[in-house]
């Protein structure tokens, strides 16, 4: 039998790193999302019609019967209802955020899909689950075409009546 | 092999993406294409599939940690059972190895087999993701990287058996003309044995011409279980026998002048199909190349050629596309390109054409009715086989 090792400050270590870094493409249905968010501000999708499923992010083929998607183009605007959402109050490293980031998935109107994004102009007691937002695009001309684009998803300015109790 | 499959598996349709430097569409998009063509082929739906399996090696090729999940939607398994086949450069055979089991077994009439690759991802090159597959502490010290390992053993292969470099850089010649038939051909070319031992020397004595390129692609194909294959095809090509093997994982143990775990896979496969004289009943074969001299390496663990006698064979041409024994008709890793586990299927894809005579400008002349696929991976230990024919 081996002698166990009952001090691990004991333990010699070698250090090792996986030394690579990559360069992704988008695909042929990114780059076309991209290029429209980033020339027309809004969001291409694409539509299978016999799955009746709007893909966004858009795909080139419908996962679900295979049918070619690649001329089943369209655009929807950039708004949405905050599906879920999430306030983060440490950053990765564990240090306080001050003040805490609410994070949201948004799912976009008129599409089966949605978006990761931060919520902005709010106050994270005001979030609520099926709230209409907008996304908040950099402005055209600093638009690079990257997730970059879109700042964050904020309250559509028009709120629904709340019910009343 | 002690036990007999009760089930026989055909090949009832493949399809291939194009094999590039660099893709603008993701590795999704890609086994999408190749996945559609093969289900085209094959005359079915999404929908009749039963399973997938998805071929795909190291996660640090694509630069996406457990790939294989994320390609499923271009691979059709999006509400299906799917497996991910997975033993590095060996996966792209071992991919309908897992799909036969899968219908040899009876679970499943009609799997989709589908293997992907983007390796134009990892930057500076794919090749820094295998730096860490080395010992970390006893080998990793010295950087060794993948091309030292080849050149070495291309060297003890050489030095075992007498053999010269030019007899080697033939093989880069004979795949990169066989490739000038393949419309999803990267690196086609017609060059002689001079141009080979003139390209740079990358690691003596592999020269840059001598090793396969980076690609990005997809291959797939649809298996059947025999009852369904007779309903939906007229030419089905039987997966006879499959066979895989590793030997151990300290590349310093290994006998590096022959692959003795092609062998063993070789001769699981041969029994399986009932093949006793592989030279006289494997009439094209499509052994891996992902160097020059792997494919000669590879023939002879085959039993298609006596130790250190490969490349004398292919000096007389014995391997060429209208030789006895066509070897990389398709133009291999060296001419059509080596997305790596989309190749090893490639291979078989080219066996489903070839032994359908459906292969074009590349087909091998008489009526062959039997072939051989291998790749070659994991830590350089894996053997992976599969023998096909029309009967």
């Amino acid at each position: 039998m081996f002698k166990g090792l009952t001090n691990v400050a004991a333990a010699r270590v070698w250090h090792g790193t996986m030394p690579v870094q990559y360069l992704y493409t988008a695909g042929v249905a990114g780059e076309r999302f991209f290029q429209t968010l980033r020339r027309k501000g809004v969001f291409a999708v694409t539509t299978c019609a016999e799955c009746q499923v709007t893909y966004l992010p858009p795909r080139l083929y419908c996962e679900r019967c295979f049918a070619d998607l690649s001329e089943a183009w369209a655009e929807v605007a950039p708004s949405g209802r905050v599906h879920t959402y999430t306030v983060v109050h440490e950053d990765q490293d564990g240090r306080p955020l001050d003040p805490p980031q609410v994070v949201a998935f948004v799912r976009i109107d008129g599409t089966s899909g949605g978006l990761i994004g931060r919520l902005l102009h709010l106050r994270p007691q005001d979030v609520q689950v099926e709230m209409p937002v907008d996304a908040v695009l950099a402005p055209p001309r600093r638009r690079r075409g990257s997730m970059d684009d879109i700042a964050g998803f904020a309250p559509r300015r028009v709120l629904p009546r709340r019910p009343t109790p | 092999m002690k036990r007999k499959p009760t089930r026989r598996v055909a090949v009832i349709g493949a399809g291939l993406s194009l094999f590039m430097r660099r893709a603008l569409d993701t590795g999704k998009e890609l086994a999408y294409y190749a996945a559609s063509q093969a289900l085209q082929t094959a005359g079915i739906r999404l929908k009749d599939i039963q399973a997938v399996v998805m071929a795909t090696a190291p996660d640090a090729f694509d630069g996406v940690h457990m790939k294989g999940e994320w390609l499923l939607d271009g691979a059709g398994g999006v509400g299906k059972p799917y497996l991910r086949a997975y033993v590095g450069g060996g996966s792209g055979v071992f991919s309908i190895i897992s799909g036969w089991m899968m219908v040899a077994s009876g679970v499943f009439d009609l799997v989709l087999v589908v293997a992907e690759e983007k390796m134009s991802s990892c930057q500076p090159h794919p090749q820094g993701a295998f730096l860490t597959i080395f010992d970390h502490i006893i080998e990793r010290p010295l950087g060794p990287n993948l091309l030292w390992i080849f050149s070495l053993e291309q060297q003890r292969y050489m030095a075992a058996y007498g053999i010269r470099n030019e007899d080697i850089a033939l093989v880069s010649v004979k795949n990169k003309h066989n490739a000038l038939a393949h419309p999803a051909a990267q690196v086609a070319a017609q060059l002689t044995v001079k141009d080979i031992l003139d390209s740079d020397v990358v690691a003596w004595p592999v020269h840059r011409l001598m090793v396969s390129p980076i690609s990005d692609g997809a291959a797939a194909v649809v298996l059947a279980s025999e009852q369904v294959a007779r309903r939906l095809s007229d030419r089905p090509i039987w997966i006879q026998g499959v066979g895989w093997c590793l030997d151990t994982s300290y590349w310093g143990n290994r006998d590096l002048a022959y692959p003795r775990y092609v062998e063993k896979a070789a001769w699981m496969a041969y029994e399986m199909a009932g093949v006793t004289e592989p030279r006289k009943q494997i009439h094209v074969a499509e052994p891996y190349d992902p160097f020059a001299y792997k494919e000669l390496h590879h023939l002879e663990g085959l039993q298609l050629a006596d130790r250190g006698q490969a490349p004398e064979d292919l000096a007389r041409g014995r391997f060429d596309r209208t030789g006895e024994l066509p070897s990389c008709p398709s133009g291999g890793l060296m001419g059509v390109g080596n997305p790596i586990a989309a190749a090893g299927l490639m291979k078989v894809c080219e066996l489903f054409w070839q032994l359908r005579r459906e292969a074009g400008a590349r087909q091998v002349p008489g009526n062959p009715e039997r072939g051989v696929a291998q790749a070659w991976g994991d830590l350089m230990q894996i053997g992976t086989v599969a023998v096909l024919g029309v009967r």
